[in-house]
C-alpha cells in the first residue's frame, strides 16, 4: 500500500467506519425484522452530540477520552502505513491504555468496572491476534503488512482454523455480544464510556468506528495479495460477527476468557503445528 | 453550520420510572421492540442521562423516587426534554392525593410533552416522542434547572454555575417542604 | 587492565568499610555518592579495552577461596543451629561435605579463573549504575528510617556490588560456587537486617532455598569434572555438548533457576520484601537475581537447541505466565513489584535459553531495562512508604491529589514494562518474532504463547495498580508538586531519564552496545540494523515515527493531562440517582488464588522434568 493512500484511509477512517457502523445497525434490525435507522445515523449522532452542552466529571478523564481517539487513530496509521503487524497489535494497546486509565480515573462503580473488563478483553483476544499474526508470518514469511499486501500467496487457504478462530474473537474485539462485557449496557451502561458526555462522549463513539476499521483491516489480511477475496472475507466476516451478535446473549468474563483460551488457542496452534511440520 | 437540525434525527433516549405499576414501561419497551421500532427515528435507549436529550418518565414520583428524578433531570446535559408518560406520571393518576406519591413530574421538574393515557398507548408514546423532537430542536442550550431550583439560584450560588452545586442546592430544596 | 578489574572488585568493598568507619552522616552520603561516578568510569574502561582477556591470580588467592568457602558453609551451619533450622544445618553440611569431594577430584587447570568478556563488563556496567544509585538512595531511606544503623546498612550494599562484580568476572566454576553463596549470604544478613520475628524467619527461607541452588552447583561441577575433566566455563563452552552428557549443564540450570526466585522456589524472593526498601531494590534489578540469567547466558551457546533448553524455555515460559497471574491476587505494592520480577525474570531466562543471536540480544536488553525500571519502582515503593506512609495498592487510592510526580514516575515504570516503545516491550517483540522462525518445535509455540498471554496479563497488572493511583475525585484544587527530598528525586529521576532516553535510541542502544555482548556470547552478530532511530531486525521493522509517536504519547500526554483544563459543568459521577457515598475498591482475583497450588504443582512437575530430561538423568 502506497504512502499517499494509506495517509487517506487513515485520515477517512472515521468516516469509513462510521458508515459501516451506520451499515451494521441496519443489518441488525433487519435481522429482528425491523426497519432500522439510516445508514447516516452515527453522523447525525456524531452532529447531534456535537451540539450538546458538555459536562463532565473532571478535565483528566474527558482529556483520556480525547488521548483515546488520537491513540487508536495513530494505532490505525501504523497498521495502515504497513508497518509491522505485531507492533500494530501493540499500539493498539496503546490506545485502550488511555480508555482504561480514563475508566479508572473517575469514582464510578460502573466506569471502574467497565476499565477492568476492558482489560480482560485484551486478555482474552490478544493471544488470539499474536498467534495469527504468526501464522501469517509462516505462510509469507513477512510481518510486514506492505509485503503481506503483495504476496501471491492466499493465507486463509492454509490458515483455516486460525482464520475461523480470529473470526470468533472478532466480537471481543468490536464488543459484541457473546463477548460484550467490557460496554455490557444492559448490565454496566457502557462500563468506560459512561462517565463521556457531549463532545467528550463524542471522541469515544468516533474511537470506536476506527477500531470497526482497524479490526476489519486485519480480515482483509488473510487474502494476502488477492484483494477481491478479501473484501469477500470482510463483507462475509462483517455479516457473521453480526448474526453471532444477534443470536447470542452475554456470557461472563470467566467464560469469556476461557472461550478464547481453551478452545481457539488450541485451535490456531493446531493450524500452526501441523503446518510448520508439513513444511519442514 | 447549523447543527440544531440533527438533534432532531438521533434522540437518545433516559427511561425512569418514578413508582409506577409497569403498565406505561412495557408499553415504552414495546414502542423500542421491532413492532414499533423507534430505532427507525434513530432513537436509542442509552440508560445513561449523560448521554441522553429525551427523558421519559413514567409513575406518579413517590418519595423515594423525587431526589433520583432531580438528580438525573441535571445529569442530562442541555439541550434537552422531558415527556411525561402515562396518566400517573401526569397528574397522578389513580395515585393522586395518596399519602406517598407527590402528583406527577412536573411539580419537580418542566415537563415538554404530556402522553395521556393508563397505560399510554405505543402509538401516543410514539406521537409524544416525536412532538418532543420539535420542541428539542427550537430548544436553547441554557442551563436548565429543575423547578424547585428555579428563582434565586443564582443569588444563592454566585454567579458560577456549576451543576454539583446545583444539584445539591436542589435536593436541599426538595426538602424543605417535607412533611413526613 | 588487570588492575583495573581487581579496583572494580575490591573498590566497593573499600567504600564499604569507609562507610561503615565513617562517624558523619554527610561524609557517608559523599562516600556513597563518589562510588557512583568511580565505578562506573571503571566499568566504561574495562567495557572500551581489548575484550575477552583472562587474568592469571597468584596462587595464594586460590587458597584464599577455598579458606574463605569453607568459613562461609561453617557460618551457614551455625546460623542452622542458632536459629534451629534443620534444613540450613542439613543443607550447610551437604555442601560441606560436597565441597570437600570437590576439591579432591578436582583436577589442575591451566585456565586462568578470572574471565572478563563483554558480558562480565555489562554486568559491570548495571552494577556500577543501577546498584550505586541505589546506595545513594540508602543513605537518605536510613536517615528517615534508622540513622544508626545506617552506616552498616550502606556498607553491606555496597559490599554486595563488590561481590557482584566479583562473581560475574569468574571463569572457575568452583570460585563461582564461593561467590554464589556469598550473594547468598549478602541476602541474607540485608533480608534479616531488621531482627524481627519474620524478618530472621524469612531470611532463613531464603538461605536455604539459595542453599540448594549452590548444591545444585557443586554436583554440577562433580559431573562436569567426572564427563569432560574441565571446570571452566570457557572450557565448557569448547565441548561439543550434543555429543556427550547434559548432566552437568541440567545442574547449572537448576541453580539459576533457583537463584532466579522461579517457581516453586519463588518464596524467598517474595519474603525479601520484609526489609528496608533499598534491599529488594538492589536484590531486584541489579544483583542477587541477575545471576540467573547471566548464568543462563554463559551456558546458553552449548544447551542452543538441546531438549535442555527447550524444557527451559517451557519452565520459564511457564513461570512468566503463572507468576504474573499470582501477582493479581497481591495487594502489597511491594508484593506485586516481587511477582513481576519473578515473571520477567522467567522471560529473561527464556530468552537466553533460545540462545540465537537474536534472543541473547533481547535477554541483554530484558536484563539492562528490567534493572532500570525495577530499581526506579522499588525506590517509589521505598518514597510512598516513607513520605505517604502507603504500603498497599488499597491505600494508595487517589494519590494523584497528594503526588503528582510519584504517581507518573510509576505509570511511567509500569508502562515501560509492556507497553510499546520501550525496551522491555522491544524485547519482547523481538523474541516473538525469532520464535516464529521455529515454530515446529512445540517448545517455540509454547513459548509465542506464554510471551504473550504473560505480557497482557503483566498489563492488566500494571494498569489495575495505575488506576488505583490514578483516580481523582474532582478537578485539582490548586495543583501544586509534592515536596521529595533532592536524594529521592535524583535517584528516581536518573532512571527515569535512562528508561525513557534507552528506550528512545533503542535501535542505537542495541545495534553499538548490546550487539557485542552478543557476538561475545555467540561469536557472531544479531542481524538488526539502525538507521537513525529505526530498528530493523531480521523480517521487520520498527520505525523512528512509530517510537517517537508512542514515546509522545506516554510521555507528554501524562504530564500535559495535568495542566489541561476544559470549561465545561462539572457533574457527580453516575450512581443511578443515588445519593451515595463512594467508596471504589479493586478486584483481587479471588478466583486466582484458588488455583494457586495447581500452579504450584505445575511448576514443580516441570522443574523435575528439566532436571531429569533436560539433563540427561534418564
Amino acid at each position: 500500500m502506497s504512502k499517499e493512500l494509506s495517509v487517506v484511509l487513515t485520515l477517512l477512517s472515521p468516516f469509513i467506519g462510521g458508515l459501516v457502523y451506520g451499515f451494521e445497525r441496519i443489518v441488525r434490525a433487519r435481522m429482528q425484522n425491523r426497519q432500522g435507522p439510516p445508514i447516516l445515523q452515527p453522523f447525525y449522532d456524531f452532529f447531534k452530540l456535537m451540539d450538546k452542552r458538555s459536562i463532565m466529571i473532571h478535565s483528566f478523564h474527558a482529556f483520556m477520552g480525547i488521548m483515546y481517539l488520537i491513540g487508536t487513530w495513530f494505532s490505525l496509521y501504523v497498521l495502515l502505513s504497513g508497518g509491522d503487524i505485531l507492533i500494530a497489535i501493540f499500539f493498539h494497546v496503546l490506545s485502550l491504555a488511555f480508555l482504561v486509565i480514563g475508566g479508572f480515573s473517575v469514582r464510578s462503580p460502573y466506569s471502574v468496572v467497565g476499565a477492568m473488563r476492558e482489560l480482560i478483553h485484551m486478555l482474552a483476544y490478544e493471544p488470539v491476534f499474536v498467534l495469527a499474526a504468526v501464522g501469517l508470518y509462516l505462510v509469507t514469511g513477512t510481518f510486514q503488512v506492505s509485503e503481506l499486501l503483495k504476496t501471491d500467496t492466499v493465507p486463509i487457504l492454509t490458515l483455516p482454523l486460525v482464520f475461523i478462530a480470529f473470526l470468533l474473537s472478532l466480537p471481543a474485539v468490536l464488543k459484541k455480544s457473546p463477548f460484550d462485557i467490557a460496554e455490557a449496557h444492559q448490565e454496566i451502561i457502557g462500563g468506560p464510556e459512561i462517565e463521556y458526555s457531549g463532545k467528550f462522549y463524542e471522541a469515544v463513539y468516533t474511537a470506536k468506528w476506527i477500531e470497526y476499521v482497524y479490526a476489519f483491516f486485519f480480515v482483509f489480511l488473510f487474502a494476502g495479495g488477492n484483494y477481491f477475496l478479501g473484501a469477500v472475507l470482510v463483507v462475509l466476516s462483517f455479516f457473521i460477527v453480526n448474526l453471532i451478535d444477534n443470536a447470542t446473549a452475554r456470557v461472563n468474563f470467566r467464560q469469556m476468557v476461557s472461550f478464547h483460551w481453551y478452545i481457539l488457542i488450541p485451535l490456531v496452534v493446531v493450524n500452526l503445528m501441523l503446518l510448520a511440520l508439513w513444511r519442514a | 453550520m447549523n447543527l440544531k437540525k440533527y438533534r432532531k434525527k438521533s434522540p437518545w433516549i433516559l427511561h425512569y420510572n418514578t413508582g409506577s405499576c409497569n403498565g406505561c414501561d412495557v408499553e415504552i419497551l414495546a414502542c423500542l421492540a421491532p413492532k414499533y421500532d423507534l430505532e427507525r427515528f434513530g432513537v436509542l435507549n442509552r440508560g445513561n442521562p449523560k448521554q441522553s436529550d429525551i427523558l421519559l418518565v413514567t409513575g406518579p414520583v413517590t418519595k423515594r423516587a423525587r431526589e433520583r428524578l432531580i438528580r438525573l433531570y441535571m445529569e442530562m446535559p442541555e439541550p434537552k426534554v422531558v415527556v411525561a408518560v402515562g396518566a400517573c406520571a401526569c397528574t397522578g393518576g389513580v395515585f393522586r392525593g395518596m399519602y406517598n406519591v407527590e402528583n406527577g413530574v412536573d411539580k419537580f421538574i418542566p415537563v415538554d410533552v404530556y402522553v395521556p393515557g393508563c397505560a399510554a398507548r405505543p402509538e401516543n408514546i410514539i406521537d409524544g416522542v416525536v412532538r418532543a423532537l420539535e420542541i428539542l430542536e427550537e430548544k436553547k442550550k441554557d442551563l436548565q434547572l429543575t423547578r424547585k431550583c428555579v428563582g434565586d439560584i443564582e443569588y444563592v450560588l454566585g454567579k458560577q454555575l456549576n451543576r454539583r452545586k446545583i444539584v445539591a442546592e436542589g435536593i436541599r430544596r426538595c426538602y424543605e417542604d417535607r412533611r413526613d | 587492565m588487570e588492575q583495573i578489574v581487581g579496583a572494580l572488585i575490591v573498590l566497593p568493598w573499600i567504600f564499604a568499610i569507609a562507610v561503615f568507619l565513617s562517624p558523619n552522616h554527610r561524609l557517608r552520603q559523599i562516600l556513597t555518592f563518589l562510588s557512583l561516578p568511580v565505578l562506573t568510569y571503571l566499568a566504561f574502561k574495562v567495557w572500551n579495552s581489548n575484550l575477552p582477556f583472562f587474568v592469571e591470580t597468584p596462587h595464594w588467592v586460590e587458597t584464599a577461596v577455598t579458606v574463605f568457602d569453607y568459613l562461609l558453609l561453617g557460618y551457614f551451619l551455625y546460623q542452622g543451629i542458632k536459629f534451629r533450622s534443620f534444613l540450613v544445618s542439613v543443607l550447610a553440611v551437604a555442601q560441606l561435605f560436597l565441597l570437600t569431594w570437590v576439591l579432591l577430584i578436582l583436577p589442575h587447570s591451566a585456565t586462568p579463573p578470572i574471565y572478563v568478556d563483554r558480558l562480565t563488563s555489562f554486568m559491570y556496567l548495571i552494577v556500577a549504575t543501577v546498584g550505586t544509585i541505589i546506595c545513594i538512595y540508602a543513605t537518605k531511606y536510613m536517615e528517615q528510617e534508622n540513622l544508626d544503623r545506617e552506616n552498616r546498612f550502606v556498607a553491606i550494599l555496597l559490599w554486595f556490588l563488590g561481590v557482584m562484580n566479583f562473581a560475574v568476572s569468574v571463569n572457575n566454576i568452583e570460585w563461582f560456587f564461593a561467590l554464589f553463596e556469598t550473594t547468598t549470604l549478602a541476602s541474607y544478613i540485608l533480608i534479616r537486617f531488621r531482627w524481627d520475628e519474620i524478618s530472621v524467619k524469612n531470611a532463613i527461607r531464603a538461605l536455604w532455598m539459595n542453599q540448594v541452588g549452590g548444591i545444585a552447583i557443586l554436583i554440577g561441577i562433580l559431573f562436569a569434572v567426572k564427563y569432560y575433566n574441565v571446570y571452566n566455563f570457557t572450557d565448557i563452552l569448547k565441548i561439543n555438548a550434543t555429543a556427550i552428557s547434559m548432566i552437568p549443564l541440567g545442574f547449572l540450570s537448576i541453580s539459576a533457576l533457583v537463584k532466579g526466585a522461579q517457581m516453586p522456589f519463588h518464596k524467598w524472593l517474595l519474603g525479601a520484601m520484609v526489609a528496608p526498601t533499598p534491599v529488594s531494590a538492589i536484590l531486584h534489578s541489579a544483583t542477587m537475581v541477575k545471576i540467573a540469567p547471566y548464568l543462563i547466558l554463559r551456558i546458553s551457546p552449548v544447551i542452543k537447541g538441546t531438549l535442555l533448553a527447550k524444557l527451559l524455555i517451557t519452565t520459564t515460559g511457564f513461570v512468566f505466565v503463572a507468576a504474573g497471574l499470582l501477582a493479581l491476587t497481591q495487594d502489597n505494592f511491594k508484593r506485586i513489584l516481587a511477582y513481576s520480577t519473578i515473571s520477567l525474570l522467567g522471560l529473561m531466562m527464556l530468552t537466553a535459553s533460545m540462545g540465537s543471536s537474536v534472543a541473547i540480544l533481547a535477554s541483554l536488553l530484558l536484563i539492562f531495562f528490567h534493572a532500570v525500571v525495577k530499581a526506579l519502582l522499588f525506590l517509589e515503593a521505598g518514597i510512598m512508604e516513607k513520605e505517604f506512609h502507603v504500603k498497599y495498592i488499597e491505600e494508595m487510592r487517589r494519590l494523584i491529589e497528594k503526588a503528582p510526580i510519584t504517581v507518573f514516575f510509576i505509570a511511567l515504570g509500569f508502562m515501560s514494562m509492556t507497553i510499546v516503545p520501550y525496551g522491555i516491550f522491544i524485547a519482547k517483540w523481538i523474541t516473538l518474532e525469532e520464535a516464529s522462525n521455529f515454530i515446529s518445535h512445540g517448545a517455540y509455540i509454547a513459548s509465542i504463547i506464554f510471551i504473550t498471554i504473560g505480557g497482557v496479563i503483566l498489563t492488566l497488572l500494571y494498569f489495575k495498580v495505575i488506576g488505583v493511583i490514578s483516580r481523582k475525585r474532582g478537578e485539582f484544587v490548586s495543583f501544586k508538586l509534592e515536596k521529595l527530598p533532592f536524594i529521592y528525586m535524583f535517584t528516581t529521576g536518573l532512571y527515569v531519564i535512562s528508561t525513557i532516553v534507552g528506550s528512545l535510541f533503542i535501535a542505537h542502544f542495541s545495534t553499538d552496545f548490546v550487539n557485542l555482548v552478543v557476538k561475545d556470547i555467540t561469536g557472531e552478530f544479531a542481524n538488526i540494523k539502525a538507521e537513525s532511530l529505526t530498528l530493523i531486525t531480521p523480517v521487520s521493522q520498527i520505525y523512528d515515527w512509530q517510537i517517537l509517536g508512542a514515546i509522545i504519547l506516554l510521555m507528554i500526554v501524562p504530564v500535559s493531562a495535568y495542566f489541561v483544563y476544559f470549561k465545561a459543568d462539572r457533574v457527580y459521577e453516575y450512581t443511578c440517582g443515588e445519593n451515595i457515598s463512594l467508596n471504589i475498591g479493586t478486584y483481587n482475583f479471588s478466583c486466582i488464588s484458588k488455583i494457586e497450588p495447581f500452579i504450584e504443582t505445575i511448576a514443580v512437575a516441570l522443574f523435575v522434568l528439566t532436571l531429569v530430561l533436560g539433563g540427561g538423568l534418564v
